[in-house]
């Protein structure tokens, strides 16, 4: 008689292969899967019913930014909850090692930049023992509930060799050099890849280091990359389709010249360029076709705009006299906006419906000032039981609290799902991009994966429930080298979520003030997730984190390039 | 024989706000090229606003028909 640590019982299991779901039990035993099959044989600790569920193989998130929050909250919260299982972080040339300590003050304002953490997050919500790579991951280590395959950042190896020159100028042969032994040193620590970006900046505006390489520094850096076979991701000139096109060709360059896989993000769908996503794409399938690996990273969920009267916002770019007021400096704008006179003005400019056309939608969004019961609603159901317009009501809730008033229109970008589906079901096209643990204080990055479902499975058909999983699952762990990940299949690492296809999705987002130093961000809770494995222990289940750690550093596949190139596709 | 005037250097022919990656709003301009074609540029907050400003828009309509030359030198 067989004795296992767990079996879930009598669900669908929706394998990750993109097989036809099917009637089986799942078991586990030493932290991986024993046997999948109907009916099995045997006796466990623990046995999970999973009736009307599906069994799936943990989702995998490949663009993540939880660096920083991994040495507080191992579980990547609330990712987990959502399903998620693995995770990415270290992307868009930043990592947290190897980094000098003298140089933690400089990356700090380059995470803060982007993450949006408050400053006591570095200060106070860990210790900062850790100088190389392997340092970083013992430190990882120590607690995790979720696994983590980090990439190694290109901005950090360029600090740790050229010091303060890494912000100045191209690197001499002899640093070129340096870097290359630093970032076989990180792969041999771990490191799932290099990540690299030719668009982000500091806290101060500045060109992060990886923006001053050139060429023959990537060149370099990926032959590293090459005798691994590990992944290069970077952050493309998003914002210009050509210059996007050339770092894709350039791209499949160095995939093919060193056999690795590559990747860039964002690639998001706009009607105002609705030529961009598509060329990109039609460039990609070129690639691939001659044998290149350039996975191009796809999110799920639509873009919102998210702005305050505190900065400026192009929002209001089509009001000439909101423009002109919003660009005073903060005390004069303060100043103008409690000015009877100018609100009128401003009212006035919002157009003859006061605003309900352009401002009545926006969701006030609670942040740091606004009253909890107004959080979540429109400006224009709040204007009507203020029995004002919506513009009136913008002005008089901002100079209330001191102008901390979030405002959200939603739904500005890559919201037409008859176009986005189709994307999203390309096979060459990698679901990713969620920016998780990233933008916090902006707008929620979790819970893209549910609303794969609600919107692309159940919504639109676009994807069959076998497709989506694989799509998060089998494919982004052979996209990765994730080793024996991403399938239920024996032997591998037991990373399972139990769902209700009828309602797994996205909540609604809400601000929370969990940050250390009680920063807050926004974030999503999961819906119709049930129970969420790692490694064959139960790390989440009926809405409640179990403080499992039971999540580790995910071993990577080699994935050198070899043979006939038609194979190098999934 | 067409009445369209010839066009002697690129011109901005439209301008709309869009989201961006990091949730905040960016400008999508519209340039019509000497030879008709039209492609389009997206710029962040900073750049849109500093544009705006090299060439005294108030607001988006006013960089309608402006030459992108003159609109450039603000980036």
């Amino acid at each position: 008689m067989n004795m296992y640590d767990i079996l879930i019982r009598g669900g669908l299991v929706v394998d990750g292969s993109g097989v036809p779901g099917y009637a089986a039990d799942v078991a586990i035993k030493d932290g991986r899967i024993a046997a999948v099959g109907a009916g099995l044989a045997g006796e466990a600790l623990r046995v999970i019913e999973a009736g009307g569920r599906v069994v799936a193989p943990g989702f995998i998130d490949p663009h993540t930014h939880f660096d920083v929050q991994l040495l507080w909250d191992g579980a990547a919260r609330p990712a987990l909850e959502h399903g998620i299982t693995s995770i990415v972080p270290g992307n868009c040339s930043l990592s947290l090692a190897p980094l000098k300590a003298a140089d933690r003050a400089g990356l700090i304002g380059m995470f803060q930049q982007i993450e949006e953490l408050p400053p006591e997050a570095f200060t106070q919500a860990f210790e900062w023992t850790w100088e190389d790579f392997a340092g970083y991951r013992a430190a990882l280590e120590k607690n995790l509930s979720i696994n983590v395959a980090p990439l190694v950042g290109h901005s950090v190896i360029r600090l740790w060799v050229m010091g303060a020159d890494a912000q100045q100028r191209a690197a001499r042969p002899d640093e070129i050099a340096a870097m290359q032994d630093l970032l076989r040193e990180c792969l041999r620590a771990g490191a799932v890849g290099l990540s690299t970006s030719f668009v982000d900046v500091d806290e101060k505006a500045r060109p992060v280091p990886s923006r001053f390489a050139q060429f023959d520094e990537l060149d370099a850096l990926c032959a590293v990359l090459g005798e691994f076979g590990r992944m290069l991701q970077i952050v493309p000139e998003f914002y210009d389709t050509d210059i996007t096109i050339a770092r894709i060709d350039q791209l499949a360059e160095l995939s093919l010249k060193h056999g690795i896989p590559t990747t860039f993000s964002p690639v998001f769908d706009s009607h105002l360029t609705p030529h961009a996503a598509p060329r990109q794409l039609a460039r990609v399938a070129e690639q691939f076709a001659r044998g290149a690996r350039v996975w191009p990273q796809m999110q799920t969920r639509p873009i919102d705009i998210s702005f305050s009267l505190l900065r400026p916002s192009l929002f209001f770019a089509r009001l000439p006299t909101w423009m002109r007021t919003l660009r005073l400096p903060l005390d004069e704008r303060l100043a103008a906006l409690n000015d009877q006179a100018t609100a009128d003005r401003l009212v006035a400019d919002a157009g003859p419906d006061g605003g309900e056309r352009l401002m009545g939608e926006l969701i006030a969004r609670g942040g740091d000032a606004i009253p909890a019961g107004l959080a979540g609603r429109t400006l224009g159901q709040i204007a009507a039981e203020r029995g004002e317009v919506p513009a009136r009501t913008l002005i008089a809730l901002s100079v209330a609290h001191g102008l901390d008033v979030a405002f959200l229109a939603a739904n500005r970008g890559h919201d037409r799902t008859d176009r986005i589906g189709p994307m999203l079901a390309d096979p060459l096209v990698h679901i990713g991009a969620s920016d998780g643990g990233a933008h916090i204080a902006s707008f929620a990055t979790y819970g893209d994966t549910g609303f794969l479902f609600s919107e692309f499975v159940r919504k639109a058909g676009v994807l069959t429930l076998e497709q989506a999983v694989k799509k998060i699952t089998a494919d982004t762990a052979a996209i990765w080298g994730l080793k024996d990940r991403g399938t239920l299949t024996e032997g591998y690492a037991a990373d399972i979520v139990v769902f209700d296809p009828a309602t797994i999705d996205r909540g609604e987002e809400r601000p929370v003030f969990d940050m250390p130093g009680d920063g807050m961000r926004y974030v999503r809770d999961s819906i119709g997730v049930d129970t969420v494995l790692v490694n064959g222990e139960v790390a989440w289940t009926k809405g409640d984190y179990t403080g499992s750690t039971s999540g580790e550093i995910c071993g990577i596949a080699q994935t050198r390039l070899t043979g006939d190139p038609h194979r190098r596709a999934l | 024989m067409s009445g369209a005037a010839v066009q002697t250097e690129a011109t901005i022919v439209g301008a709309e706000i869009a989201g961006g990656h990091d949730g905040t709003a960016e400008m999508v301009v519209s340039i019509q090229y000497e030879n008709g074609v039209v492609g389009s540029v997206t710029l962040d907050a900073d750049t849109g606003f500093s544009i705006m400003k090299a060439c005294g828009a108030a607001d988006l309509a006013a960089l309608i028909g402006r030459p992108w030359r003159e609109i450039s030198k603000g980036l």
